[in-house]
């Protein structure tokens, strides 16, 4: 795994972690890799992985069956979908504003650009 | 004793034969095909291989293979990119020295015996089935024999010193160290005899230096023996294993 | 599990190479000891594994003396050099004539490592080259079990997939029971697998501390214009990097680079700085 100096690695785990569970790779309930595979998939040190981990039970996106390992909480999904959109709002969307101001783009160019992209999507799918 | 284990001592002797198994073989065939040819000559005439033939021919190669065989067991441990990995190697410096010991004299004078014979008896036996030679087994085990066996095991320490001691040129500086040893112990035989046996005036006249040297001789081989055999070759055992243990890469 | 201390170290008729040094390792790490060409990163290692004989000062591992090259102590150390040479062996041959000397060692592992290293058993390891030569070592390194393993510069002659190999394979291969070191100066090769940094410079351990104190205690990365003051070290080249102290910013990923040069530059000012916040003074 390539990793940006911009983010701590164990946050950028869990970015993937994050991923994974929106796209429903991994599904709610289900068992997850241990440390150590997350460790040597992405070739980390396993204290990282650990950190990770740690990380996410305490957003109880994960939780820890003793002795059987990890598994995606019941409500794992939504957990998710609440933190990558609160991330959204919060950290993305004001640089998007910052820029737009800058640049004089307005609402409704992005607007258009939008629509756009959501009948692209419609017309692949179909 | 954990730092004296004789199954490592046995994996040591091991590691350092299939090491060196390409060097062996090589020289091990080359030296019986010199042998094969001597022997049919020596057959030649009496249609026998006497001991004495045999030992003109096998001292030549034992003590000079022996030598080297020492330095080669020893070429790992000067290599500026192997010696890491060899003094890292968790086997200790008495090991070391027992397993050293063990391969270039014990079980290098059995097989280098065995090999002798062996070629030596198979000279015999194809002779007899293709000339006039009777058979007869092969006479190895001579007064001579031991004796050069003797020698070897005295001066195999000495080499096994100079193997681990000196980084560059270790046979040259070894062989001269062995030279300077030895006419320094004829010098102090001859003082010692000069001094005890004044008295009787055996410095005076013609035969000074041929009486001297031949009295030093009998001294040498004499005490001088079992100097070298009891107290000489464990001494330099012991240097060996401090040079051993001292070694740095 | 392995001390040392007040070790000093010089060859014959020359400088001193390491003066003063005191590190303990603990198991379960993967430490990086870095430091300038020829600052006694590999000396160090020398000594650690009985090569070497310390002028001065005092080295255990697993409480035990090294000295006389204990079989015992040997027994939980191995080291990967920089630079080697191997026998004209095929690779089982020299696992055979090697691997009854380290009673920990674990044939299955050896195999399975050769595997994932695209190697095969049955390969001669005088025709390969010298990055699978280091491979062959990688793998009996970590086969033996030994509670110490020493890698100095173990990436040096690996390809870029390879070098991907290597760090999975190490993440694997660290434990509880494990202590790790790995000396290099390619920073960027190991830095997601090192959580300690042993920075030696100028004879001297310059800098010593878990990754876990370093993120939380510094910055890294480009500062706005009002944090001038508080920039410990920074790149003067193009992009602008620095190092801060973090306060109250979010964390980000230590700069190992970064962190190196600015060791060598200010060792003492971010000693300071970290020791004091790690004593909770401020």
């Amino acid at each position: 795994m390539d990793f940006d100096n911009s983010k701590p690695i164990y946050l950028q785990i869990v970015d993937v972690f994050y991923e994974n569970i929106l796209v429903k790779k991994w599904q709610e309930g289900e068992r997850i890799p241990s440390v150590r595979e997350i460790a040597v998939m992405v070739e980390v040190n396993p204290n990282t992985a650990i950190r990770a981990f740690t990380y996410l039970q305490e957003q109880e996106v994960i939780y820890n069956k003793r002795g059987i390992g990890y598994f995606v909480s019941e409500n794992g999904y939504n957990k998710v979908l609440d933190i990558k959109r609160k991330e959204f709002m919060e950290d993305l969307l004001p640089d998007i504003f910052k820029k737009m101001r800058l640049l004089d783009i307005k609402f409704e160019e992005v607007k258009d650009s939008f629509n756009q992209y959501l009948n692209n999507i419609d017309h692949e799918n179909k | 004793m954990e730092q004296f284990n004789v199954k490592r001592i046995g994996s040591f002797i091991y590691r350092d034969v299939i090491l060196l198994k390409g060097a062996i073989i090589t020289t091990l065939s080359v030296v019986s095909a010199i042998f094969f040819i001597v022997f049919l000559f020596s057959l030649r005439g009496d249609h026998q291989i006497t001991s004495g033939e045999f030992m003109s021919i096998f001292g030549k190669f034992y003590v000079a293979l022996g030598v080297l065989f020492i330095f080669s067991v020893f070429k790992e441990a000067h290599n500026q990119k192997s010696n890491h990995l060899y003094f890292s190697l968790p086997v200790s410096s008495y090991e070391r020295i027992a397993a050293a010991w063990l391969s270039t004299f014990v079980i290098y004078t059995l097989v280098f015996s065995i090999l002798g014979f062996l070629v030596g008896q198979i000279t015999i036996i194809l002779g007899s089935m293709f000339s006039e030679t009777n058979f007869h087994l092969l006479p190895i085990f001579s007064e001579s024999y031991w004796q050069l066996v003797k020698v070897y095991f005295v001066i195999q320490p000495v080499f096994l010193y100079g193997a681990i001691a000196f980084n560059k040129n270790r046979v040259g500086k070894t062989l001269l160290v062995v030279v300077l040893f030895v006419i320094g112990l004829i010098l102090l035989n001859m003082m010692l005899f000069g001094m005890l046996n004044y008295d009787y005036d055996v410095f005076s006249g013609e035969r000074l230096a041929s009486d001297a040297f031949d009295k030093t001789g009998q001294d040498f081989s004499g005490i001088g023996k079992g100097f070298f055999m009891g107290i000489f070759a464990p001494l330099m055992l012991l240097a060996s294993y401090f040079k051993i243990v001292e070694k740095e890469v | 599990m392995i001390q040392i201390k007040d070790l000093r170290f010089y060859y014959p008729k020359s400088k001193i190479i390491l003066d003063n040094i005191t590190l303990d390792f603990a198991p379960g790490n993967i430490y990086g000891l870095f430091g300038k060409n020829g600052e006694g990163k590999s000396t160090l290692m020398k000594i650690m594994t009985g090569l070497l004989f310390p002028k001065a000062g005092y080295y255990r591992v697993l409480g035990k003396d090294i000295s006389g090259r204990n079989v015992k102590c040997l027994q939980e150390i191995f080291m990967v050099p920089e630079d080697f040479e191997l026998p004209r062996l095929k690779i089982s041959t020299y696992e055979q004539v090697n691997s009854p000397f380290y009673p920990k060692f674990s044939r299955d592992q050896f195999y399975k490592l050769i595997e994932e290293f695209k190697l095969s058993a049955d390969e001669n390891i005088s025709t390969l080259s010298f990055g699978n030569k280091k491979k062959v070592l990688i793998a009996f390194g970590i086969a033996t079990n030994t509670k110490l393993l020493l890698m100095d510069e173990p990436t040096n002659g690996l390809d870029i997939p390879s070098k991907s190999q290597f760090r999975k394979i190490m993440a694997l291969a660290v434990d509880e029971g494990k202590c790790i070191i790995i000396s290099t100066h390619q920073v960027r090769d190991l830095h997601s697998l090192i959580n300690h940094v042993v920075i030696l410079d100028q004879s001297k351990v310059a800098f010593n501390q878990p990754l876990s104190n370093i993120s939380e205690y510094l910055w890294f990365g480009k500062p706005m214009r009002d944090e001038k003051e508080s920039i410990i070290y920074s790149e003067t080249s193009f992009g602008g990097k620095a190092m801060l102290f973090r306060q109250d910013r979010d964390e980000t990923e230590v700069d190992l680079e970064l962190l190196f040069n600015a060791v060598l530059s200010e060792s003492n000012k971010i000693n300071n700085a970290l020791n004091t916040f790690h004593d909770g003074t401020i």
